[in-house]
Formats: structure tokens, C-alpha cells, sequence
């Protein structure tokens, strides 16, 4: 059981690097503070950075979850506007 | 309003900053910037707020491209000599990004003209050649409460403010009155370094786009210089008392905009 | 004694007026520059009679009018 409702979802994964962050950033905005977003993204690059550039963002990293089909769901709270 | 895909595509580098983001590029595409001179100032300043998405670009010159202009003005190029500035600049602009509404106003400015050039601009750019329109520039900005960039290069020299009405000093603060014709060396007959227009009027973008998205610190109440043979910046610091100015002071005495007389060589 | 004068340490004479110290500095428009002292302005008419004193930070402020 997920200890968290996810609010939104947004897929990553048919863009590349700085696409892929600059999508997150359009989600978020569409969010309120407290919100939680969902980020369907590929593995390598946007599993190395989209993470760590939210965090920079000042906003909350909750789970990095594993799909097993080659993509990762990032799920990511909503903490700064 | 939402971005298309190619909006996020074009703007990516500007959305990813902390500092820009969603937010600061749709204040960036309802902003608007009139740049006053299309040469060797007002032409790279022109291009990076084109290229911003600055949404609404206004700009002022009265002159044609001539050849001797190609060195630094680099919104010009070898078809457009002979063709109006601003009309060259338009276009150069309108191909960089079509997302800009360029307003394209062949005129010098004047007592006349000035207020009602700057008044549907938020922020205003000095990128004029003479003292005349400098000191004009800031009695119709000060007249009128609009920020704008003041600028100037010679040789391998320039210098920049910005005024913000209320945060400091104006240009006549520093300067007090336009010196006598031919009192002062001009780029005209002493000559510029052409990167000297990039390196300053990009500086002066980087003012508009800051007062736009409300990044940051701008360059009031100093006074930046820059020495391209030390290689050195300096950020002096302005005097901030005003009360005593003419135009920006408690009991301003210059009420009504003023044209002087520009020197003779320096008109074609 | 020591002054600074547009950021760098200079030592000129005692009581040196801020118009002799344009003409060491060699400025290139004499009549033309402004001058601020300890981020004051200094009148034109007031920089014969002005003497710097130890310690002074003098700023030169020059006209530029290029832009073409």
C-alpha cells in the first residue's frame, strides 16, 4: 500500500534532457503546495537528474519506484510554489 | 496560457532555472522593452530579448544600415544596407523567434515624441549615440516613472546604470547637463571595439530581463564600468541622496523635456 | 598620504586639491568628468577649494556618450 494519493501524472519518457525536466517543471506549476506528482520517466539520464533537479527545486523526493519495463516512476511532493 | 511544445523546447534552458521557470517565462512573454537606438548597443540587446521571448519590442531609429555599421551592429547584415535600421532590425528579430511582436518606429527622439514612445513599455533601453537623446531619455523616464538602462562605449570603454524610479540616482544625478558639442570624444571620430556594443548592451538585456522577472539585483544607484584593455569591471557606488537633482529631486526645476542641440557631425 | 582613487591605492602630496589630483590622474576630459568622494558627489565649483584628506576614496565619473 502507497502511503501517498498521487495527484498527477506526467510521462517523461518520449522526450530527452532538458525536455524531460522542463515537463516536470510545467506539471509542478499546475500543482498546489502539498500536492503529489507522479513522473513516468526512462531509465539513465532523467533517473540521474530529473530527481536530483527536484530536490534543487526545494521540492520532496518520496520514492523512486522501479517499473521492471525499463521505466521508473518518480513520485515527487509538491513543497515550494 | 499554455505553452506549446515548441514554446518548452525553445524556452527549455530559461524554465529549467530555478529563478526563471514556468512563471518568470510568462512574465518574459507579456513583458515588453523599447529599445531606443538600433546600433551598436541597441542591436545586441535587441537580439537576446528577441531570442528571451520578450513578448512586445519596440524599437526607435531614425537612420538607414550603412556599411561602416556592419563592424558592431550585428542585427544587420550586407542585404540590408541602405534599408531602414529599425525595418533590418524587425526582421532579424521576427526570424529569430515569432513568438515577438516587434514594433518597428523609424523616428529620432524628441521633446515631441518621447513620452509617447515609452508609455506602453515597462522597462526602457538607452542604446542612443549622443548626449542630447541621453539626457532626454532620462527626463522622459524620470517624467514618467519607467526604469530604464543608461550605456555608453568609446574605445575599448563603456559604462552602464540602471534607473528604477524611486531606488537612486538618475542620469543627471551623475552627469547634471549634456557637455558642450565636441567637448567629449565620441565613438564616431574616436572609434569602438565592436564586441564593446555586445559585451555592454547584452549587459543591458540582462538589466530588462531582471526587471521583467524580478531576478536579482539590478544596477541601481551604481554605476558599472568596464575596461576592456585591463580587462577589469568596477561597480562603483553611487552618491543615493536625489533631494538636490533637478529632474529626480525634492524641487525639481526641469520640468518640461529639453532638446538640445546635437553636434553638427554628429547628424547625416 | 595615501588615498584611493578609482579603486586602487595611490599615494599623492598632502594637501592636494581634487583639481590637481585630476590632472595627476591625467583624466582625459578635465572639464568634463564628475567626482565623488567617500560616495558623495563634489560640485564642479568645489573641486579647486576641496583638499583631500588621508584615506579619501575619489571616484572619476566620466561622460559616455557612445552607442552607435
Amino acid at each position: 500500500m502507497a502511503d501517498y494519493i498521487v495527484d498527477e501524472t506526467v510521462d517523461i519518457t518520449d522526450v530527452v534532457c532538458p525536455i524531460t525536466f522542463v515537463k516536470v517543471k510545467v506539471a509542478l506549476e499546475e500543482l498546489d503546495v502539498g500536492q503529489i506528482l507522479r513522473i513516468r520517466m526512462n531509465d539513465g539520464e532523467p533517473v540521474q537528474n530529473v530527481p536530483r533537479s527536484c530536490k534543487e527545486e526545494g521540492q520532496q523526493v518520496l520514492k523512486l519506484l522501479c517499473n521492471g519495463d525499463g521505466t521508473y516512476d518518480l513520485i515527487v511532493k509538491k513543497l515550494e510554489d | 496560457m499554455a505553452f506549446s511544445n515548441e514554446q518548452l523546447e525553445r524556452y527549455a534552458r530559461h524554465i529549467i532555472l530555478k529563478e526563471i521557470g514556468v512563471k518568470g517565462q510568462k512574465k518574459l512573454l507579456n513583458g515588453s522593452v523599447l529599445i531606443i537606438g538600433a546600433g551598436g548597443l541597441g542591436a545586441p540587446a535587441a537580439m537576446y530579448l528577441a531570442a528571451a521571448g520578450v513578448g512586445t519590442i519596440g524599437i526607435v531609429d531614425a537612420d538607414v544600415v550603412d556599411l561602416s555599421n556592419l563592424q558592431r551592429q550585428i542585427i544587420h547584415a550586407m542585404k540590408d544596407i541602405d534599408k531602414p535600421k529599425v525595418i533590418s532590425a524587425k526582421e532579424t528579430m521576427e526570424e529569430m523567434n515569432p513568438d515577438v511582436k516587434v514594433n518597428a518606429i523609424q523616428a529620432f527622439v524628441s521633446s515631441e515624441n518621447i513620452l509617447e514612445l515609452i508609455e506602453p513599455y515597462d522597462f526602457i533601453i538607452d542604446g542612443t549615440d549622443n548626449f542630447p537623446a541621453k539626457f532626454l531619455i532620462n527626463d522622459a523616464c524620470v517624467m514618467a516613472k519607467k526604469p530604464f538602462s543608461h550605456a555608453g562605449i568609446i574605445r575599448f570603454k563603456g559604462q552602464l546604470m540602471t534607473y528604477v524610479p524611486g531606488q537612486g540616482p538618475c542620469y543627471r544625478c551623475v552627469f547634471h547637463e549634456p557637455p558642450p558639442k565636441n567637448a567629449v570624444p565620441t565613438c564616431k571620430e574616436a572609434g569602438v571595439v565592436g564586441a564593446m556594443g555586445g559585451v555592454i548592451g547584452s549587459l543591458q538585456a540582462m538589466e530588462a530581463i531582471k526587471y521583467l522577472t524580478g531576478v536579482g539585483d539590478l544596477l541601481a544607484g551604481r554605476l558599472m564600468t568596464y575596461d576592456a584593455i585591463k580587462m577589469e569591471f568596477r561597480t562603483i557606488k553611487l552618491p543615493h541622496d536625489t533631494s538636490t537633482c533637478p529632474v529626480c529631486g525634492e524641487n525639481p526645476t526641469i520640468t518640461e523635456l529639453i532638446d538640445y542641440e546635437q553636434a553638427a557631425c554628429e547628424l547625416k | 598620504m595615501n588615498i584611493i582613487v578609482a579603486g586602487v591605492k595611490k599615494e599623492v602630496p598632502e594637501n592636494t586639491t581634487v583639481k590637481e589630483l585630476i590632472y595627476l590622474e591625467n583624466v582625459e576630459t578635465p572639464d568634463y568628468v564628475t567626482v565623488s568622494i567617500n560616495d558623495e558627489f563634489l560640485m564642479k565649483a568645489q573641486q579647486e577649494t576641496t583638499v583631500l584628506r588621508e584615506g579619501d576614496n575619489v571616484e572619476f565619473l566620466y561622460f559616455m556618450g557612445g552607442g552607435c
